[in-house]
């Protein structure tokens, strides 16, 4: 039995302080690249301390459809990102997940991947979920990459969901099936 | 110009009170089938007032979050469902339709084929989108097909995404493209 379920081999998942996570929100909103990757919205700044107001007012809220973590790395415990499910419907036992590494020195190091192997464990082995969902945007292939790679299967495409840099850009949809993640056999203890 | 933007060949898109609203929906919520080809939600019920006071609520905000109407049906003015559009109309030009037919005695008759077209004139030439999706559960071939009768192209399915009557259920992905709905020329 693994006594940290929400450790993995590079990351684990924390909770943290309005303060902490508002610095780097507000940090992280200033690298546009990031922003194209992480939403549809226009990039908007907000500074720290707006951040923190809005954090804390979530918190006050009561909610049962989202969990959120942040990620922080194990050799280091440097904060680099963020991951939650969204639209968690109970009654259906389906959920979709949204990731996110704000700093961009540890992209394409694992650090994603193995966080979402981490919250997939978590959503079927003690949330115990059916599915798990995504979406992808067409630009972002790094992403789809590390989506396959923990088990993520394409299930269908958006077709010019999105207007930016002048064109339209699709929007790919993934999911992996509870039993698909057990058949994988992957951090399953 | 001899053009009504919200009406079609079979009914006509209207603006209701609250508690005209209100009390269309508390009725309709009592069917549980439509329940089940509606939404995701467990099927449960609300008071006329409980209702009354959501759609107000929702009417007071500015902008609104999606652009609902009632659905009348042209022949006696009888309201017989709601439809309309929410999503990220700005900046992507994209947004989600949703139609809900709840007098069940006029299911299949093209009511809501027809008023799934004028939503759709009505986002492409009103709202200039660029595209319109939706999304409906795998055990509504009848909606599926009014949908593609009104252009809607299939896109994708989430395998498995409700769990009802004790097995699971797909969840299919169609759109149309301001292009397609221009090429078929239904409005």
């Amino acid at each position: 039995m693994k006594n940290d379920l929400l450790a993995g081999e590079l990351v684990h998942l924390t909770a943290e302080n309005p303060e902490v996570m508002a610095e780097c929100f507000s940090r992280w909103n200033r690298d546009t690249e990031w922003l194209r990757f992480l939403d549809t919205d226009p990039p908007r700044l907000l500074s720290a301390k707006k951040w923190k107001e809005w954090l804390e007012k979530n918190l006050e809220k009561d909610v049962t459809d989202e969990v959120f973590f942040a990620i922080r790395t194990l050799e280091a415990d440097t904060l680099i990102g963020f991951i939650g499910l969204f639209d968690l419907y109970q009654q259906h036992g389906d959920a979709l997940v949204a990731i996110a590494l704000g700093e961009r020195k540890f992209w394409g190091n694992g650090y994603g991947t193995d966080a979402m192997r981490v919250m997939l464990r978590y959503a079927f082995n003690e949330l115990n979920l059916r599915r798990v969902g995504l979406i992808v945007f067409e630009y972002n292939p790094r992403a789809r990459r590390s989506y396959e790679k923990v088990g993520f299967v394409p299930e269908g495409r958006i077709r010019g969901a999105m207007q930016r840099e002048g064109r339209r850009w699709d929007w790919l949809y993934m999911g992996i099936l509870r039993e698909e993640w057990l058949a994988k056999g992957i951090m399953t203890r | 110009m001899d053009i009504n933007i919200l009406q079609g060949a079979l009914v006509r898109l209207t603006a209701e009170d609250p508690e005209t609203f209100a009390k269309a929906h508390s009725r309709w919520d009592r069917d549980s089938e439509f329940k089940r080809l509606l939404d995701s939600e467990p099927s449960s019920l609300f008071s006329v007032r409980q209702l009354t006071e959501w759609i107000q609520k929702d009417m007071e905000k500015d902008p609104p979050p999606f652009y609902l109407f009632g659905i009348r049906t042209l022949e006696n003015d009888q309201l017989i469902g709601f439809g309309g559009l929410e999503g990220d109309i700005f900046p992507h030009g994209e947004a989600f339709a949703g139609i809900g037919i709840g007098e069940r005695e006029v299911w299949s008759k093209g009511y809501g084929t027809d008023a799934m077209k004028v939503i759709l004139r009505y986002a492409f030439q009103e709202l200039n989108l660029r595209r319109v999706s939706l999304d409906v559960f795998e055990y509504n071939p009848r909606a599926i097909r009014s949908y593609e009768k009104a252009g809607f192209v299939y896109e994708g399915r989430a395998r498995g995404y409700l769990y009802r009557e004790g097995q699971r259920w797909d969840l299919l992905f169609m759109g149309i493209l301001r292009e397609e709905w221009l090429a078929k020329d239904t409005g």
